[in-house]
């Protein structure tokens, strides 16, 4: 569904990213793992279409869309849930929802989208009516997770959706992964808590200084070495 | 008593327009994080655009305030285009300097065409109104109630429409706003055009209160809406209003007090005392906290 091929993305002279490749297949949960810096959220913002790659291309669905601008590739059908949230702090929960649907011109399904929004997540219509900024780390997620879904995406990628949040929180989040790849939503996520990410991921990459390392099954990656010792611990 | 209660609503009249000097350079910054010092003289143009209408073709009041107001979006958009959209993003200095140069710039353009130091413009409401012993101009009056519908309207644009979801998505957070899939750039000029027309409205009013007009307009419009915006909160639309009545009661009052010559004087200690005791001025505390945390990330 998804094909990076050989991505180079810079920051001046930096490479971040030095020639990525990987792809993630339709109705899977594609996993990317790697310590800080590594250029998983470059990456992400590379494929978001935020930074413009240097060189590659990244191909969804037979088109080449690298280096379109990020409202094209909305429309395409990738949407980002962002690294630490960022949700609009000083709008209510549901002017966050509908800000999500920006992208779309059908008016009455993004009203009954909106309303099964607050069915699979009750606490988000309680406090429909709040402002975003007042809602605690996990609902903000849970909103960012809403919010892009109202876009009514084809391939989410959500960028380290458990960091700074509570192990209970935590496991929620993996759980709607879950239920909404059930559901046939292809789900590309960045994720340091590799124990978690077992759980709900088809297919694993690593990347580790601008490059994959490691690319396999969640069986090839419980077998590796490097990987048991780095990201596992050694209980398994 | 009487005579600070008159002075106070003068400077509340006054003050009207200073909030829509504001709001515009709030619109601007909200959307930016970026000072624009051409505001005021691109409503000068404007305002130039409508008295050469007056004077050339004696165009009646409606169609010197569709110049006033299309002279100044021209304007606007002008100087959107060279000094925030040609100048790279993130060079906020940049954008300041030239921003500075092209006040000069149209300043200079002005006084070439219009070589006498002042010019006339239609009057408005040409009548006053008398409350037992206090006293209003109508000139005043219309220019309150034009500021109160604009307000109004500016309301409704911003929290009924989808062009104001898109506006304050961009304000508030320029890259989640491009998650969202919307076209920042057309939102930022929109945004600009937008103030440019609020503030196009502002010279208006003024201009036909005061009856004629100078190329120093610019200065003083850039003035007093940088200093209602800081007295209110940088940002804050509702903090733009208050700072702009804020303004208007407090150089009446010094003018009546202290006499003319100390009016700006009072203005100036007034601004500079906020900026050392209350940065963020009277809306906007949480903003300054940000802008204030996001340096210290850089």
């Amino acid at each position: 569904m998804l094909e990076v091929n050989d991505i180079v993305t810079a920051y001046g002279k930096i490479e971040a990213l030095k020639g990525v490749d990987l792809a993630v297949s339709q109705g899977q949960v594609t996993c990317l793992l790697g310590p800080n810096g590594a250029g998983k959220t470059t990456l992400m913002m590379t494929i978001a279409g935020i930074l413009r790659p240097k060189r590659g291309s990244i191909r969804f669905n037979g088109q080449d869309i690298a280096g379109k601008p990020a409202r094209m590739i909305v429309e395409q059908g990738i949407v980002l849930v962002p690294e630490n949230r960022l949700v609009f702090r000083d709008m209510t929960v549901e002017e966050n929802l509908m800000a999500g649907a920006f992208s779309r011109s059908d008016g009455k399904t993004v009203q009954s989208d909106l309303e099964a929004m607050y069915e699979r997540f009750p606490h988000l219509q309680e406090r429909s009516t709040q402002y975003a900024g007042t809602l605690s780390g996990g609902e903000q997620q849970m909103l960012a997770i809403s919010r892009a879904l109202m876009a009514r995406p084809r391939l989410l990628l959500m960028d380290e959706p458990s960091l700074g949040l509570a192990p209970l929180i935590v496991e929620d989040i993996f759980r709607i992964i879950r239920e909404l790849n059930d559901e046939g939503m292809t789900v590309f996520v960045v994720e340091q808590n590799a124990r978690m990410a077992l759980q709900v991921a088809d297919h694993f990459y690593l990347i580790e200084q601008g490059k994959v390392v490691f690319d396999g099954t969640p069986g090839e990656m419980e077998e590796d070495e490097v990987i048991k010792r780095a990201y596992l611990g050694k209980k398994i | 008593m009487v005579d600070f209660v008159q002075n106070t609503l003068d400077g509340f009249f006054i003050g009207s327009s200073y909030a829509l000097l504001a709001i515009g350079f709030t619109l601007i910054f909200g959307v930016m994080r970026r000072l624009n010092l051409s505001y005021g003289p691109s409503i000068m143009l404007g305002v130039f655009a409508g008295t050469m209408i007056y004077i050339q073709l004696e165009a009646g009041l409606v169609f010197v305030a569709c110049a006033t107001v299309l002279g100044a979006v021209l304007a606007g958009i002008y100087v959107e285009r060279i000094c925030f959209w040609a100048v790279g993003r993130g060079a906020v200095l940049a954008s300041m300097v030239s921003s500075f140069a092209i006040w000069m710039q149209l300043e200079e353009l002005v006084t070439i065409f219009f070589p006498e130091r002042t010019y006339a413009f239609p009057p408005l409401g040409d009548f006053s109104l008398e409350f037992g012993p206090f006293f209003i101009r109508g000139a005043h009056l219309v220019m309150f109630l034009c500021a109160a519908v604009l307000t109004v309207l500016l309301h409704l644009l911003l929290y009924k429409t989808r062009f104001g979801l898109a506006l304050r998505a961009v304000s508030e957070n320029p890259l989640a706003a491009k998650f969202m899939g919307i076209n920042t750039g057309l939102v930022v000029f929109s945004a600009f055009a937008l103030a440019s027309a609020i503030g196009g409205v502002a010279g208006f009013l003024i201009a036909s209160a005061d009856q004629q007009i100078t190329p120093l307009f610019g200065l003083w419009a850039t003035f007093k809406g940088l200093i209602a915006m800081t007295l209110g909160g940088m940002g804050s639309i509702p903090g733009a209003i208050a700072g702009g009545l804020l303004l208007g009661i407090i150089e009446a009052q010094s003018t009546w007090y202290l006499g003319a010559e100390y009016r700006d004087l009072v203005a100036y200690f007034v601004l500079f005392a906020f900026l050392v005791f209350r940065p963020g001025g009277l809306f906007g505390q949480r903003l300054a906290t940000q802008n204030r945390l996001s340096m210290q990330r850089v």
